[in-house]
């Protein structure tokens, strides 16, 4: 499973707390460093989930009073592009 | 070796605090400072800790958990986040000079609510007088020098229905009593690792209910291109790398107090303390600062022993192999309320580790100093 789409998280605290409840929620999720050229003020974490599994780490966030700001995709090529929520 | 002052320190530590240190040492890197195994693990260590702490402490975001070196770490970002020049501050007559060394130091104008030990009613009544000359307040949950309990639910509900921000010094308490910050509404809440939470020494904790105002700035692993602090809880206020094997164990140290729980410790240290009261008795020239009632006090206990210096009293009982602290204990304010400035105390307290026999052995020692002409 490839975990592609990137929920970006304001601190490597927030995303860990993020990962957590979805993990909790049985959705599979990475915290990792954001790709450098996605942030405006430097370094930054996010979490990585898979395609399928996207929708529903959206709405396990939001039903956990979680923010998100953010989503990209990476496609096969390494490309990032935002998603609009 | 029987140790006795476990309100500077606690000594005794679960075997899986130490190994912990150990494991961390070898395998974990730097927390939010990289994305590679050993930075990572740090990383989920720390969180760990955090939502331990959140959990024993009703916090409910671990993000406003911070970390800090200690307690008068934590209580000076407190502190400088709420106190400037001549803010007026009103403190309770037994702080610490880790509340009153800053507050001095930023020119605070500071009013002391005095009442006497072990009378919470007249604790109260002293705050309820004072409270509206104060912006800030500032209280501690339990005197180091002579584990008097304050009735922190009932100087918070003051604060809350006067609004005013105020901050709880756990320093004694974490770990021993229960502490609702959810329910409290404290601003801040500063306690140490090392003590009733059985982590290393370097650990220290702050719960955070307002953003506060960073004590110190550097790296936090995160807005790394800006130049002022993230505005985020806990980066904000943790500039620079953790102690991450110091959080390590820190993290057994809350697993261990959540698995044995606050009501049972509490209860083994009140229980000590009651005995070597029992015991103490005996000795007609030692002088015991203690509740009577029992409701009011924690697992500390000061003495002084007549015309005896209480210095003299700590090294006789430390040759012996008895680890007690004698002094002033960093708290003037807490003797000049007790009338005990010019002599000090002699201090005893135990950990979940403390044993009957160890009392006994303790009191019989003190005992035998005080006959001495």
């Amino acid at each position: 499973m490839r975990l592609k789409y990137l929920i970006m998280c304001r601190s490597l605290t927030y995303a860990q707390r993020s990962a957590r409840a979805l993990e909790n929620a049985g959705i599979t999720a990475v915290v990792a460093k954001a790709p450098q050229g996605v942030t405006n003020a430097g370094c930054a974490y996010c979490v990585k989930v898979s395609e399928k599994r996207l929708q529903d780490a959206m709405r396990v966030m939001r039903a956990s009073g979680l923010e998100i700001t953010k989503v990209f995709e990476l496609n096969a090529s390494g490309e990032i592009t935002e998603v609009k929520l | 070796m029987i140790y006795l002052d476990s309100a500077a320190t606690s000594l005794q530590k679960p075997l899986s605090v130490g190994k912990a240190v150990h494991r961390a040492m070898y395998t974990a890197a730097s927390t939010g400072r990289g994305a590679h195994k050993p930075a990572m693990l740090a990383s989920e260590i720390v969180y760990n800790c955090r939502e331990e702490l959140a959990w024993l402490f009703n916090v409910s975001e671990p993000d406003n958990v911070v970390f800090t070196m200690n307690a008068t770490h934590a209580l000076n970002i407190a502190i400088n986040s709420l106190v400037n020049s001549g803010t007026r501050v009103l403190i309770s007559g037994y702080e610490h000079n880790s509340v009153t060394r800053p507050l001095y130091a930023r020119g605070a104008q500071v009013i002391v609510a005095r009442a006497p030990l072990f009378e919470p009613e007249a604790m109260v009544d002293s705050f309820r007088k004072t409270i509206d000359s104060a912006d800030v307040v500032i209280f501690t949950h339990v005197s180091n020098v002579f584990g008097y309990i304050l009735p922190i639910e009932r100087l918070a509900a003051l604060c809350r229905e006067r609004g005013k921000p105020f901050i709880i010094d756990a320093a004694q308490s974490a770990g021993v009593l229960p502490i609702d910050f959810a329910a409290l509404g404290a601003d801040f809440i500063a306690m140490p690792g090392h003590k009733g939470l059985l982590g290393p020494q370097g650990t220290g904790v702050l719960l955070c209910g307002s953003e506060g105002k960073p004590l110190m700035q550097g790296g936090s692993g995160s807005n790394s291109a800006l130049q002022e602090m993230p505005p985020f809880l806990p980066d904000r206020l943790e500039a620079g790398t953790l102690n991450v094997c110091g959080i390590a164990g820190l993290l057994e140290g809350v697993r261990y107090v959540k698995r044995r729980g606050i009501s049972d410790i509490f209860a083994h240290e009140v229980a000590l303390i009651r005995r070597l009261r029992h015991k103490l008795a005996a000795y007609q020239n030692i002088l015991q600062f203690a509740d009577e009632t029992g409701d009011n006090q924690s697992g500390v206990l000061s003495v002084i022993i007549r015309d005896k210096d209480s210095s003299d009293a700590a090294a006789y009982l430390g040759d012996r192999g008895i680890c007690v602290r004698s002094g002033l204990h960093c708290a003037p304010e807490a003797h000049r309320t007790a009338g005990t400035l010019n002599s000090g105390t002699v201090r005893l307290s135990v950990s979940p580790f403390t044993t009957q026999r160890e009392i006994d052995t303790a009191a019989q020692a003190l005992g035998k100093f005080a006959a001495i002409h």
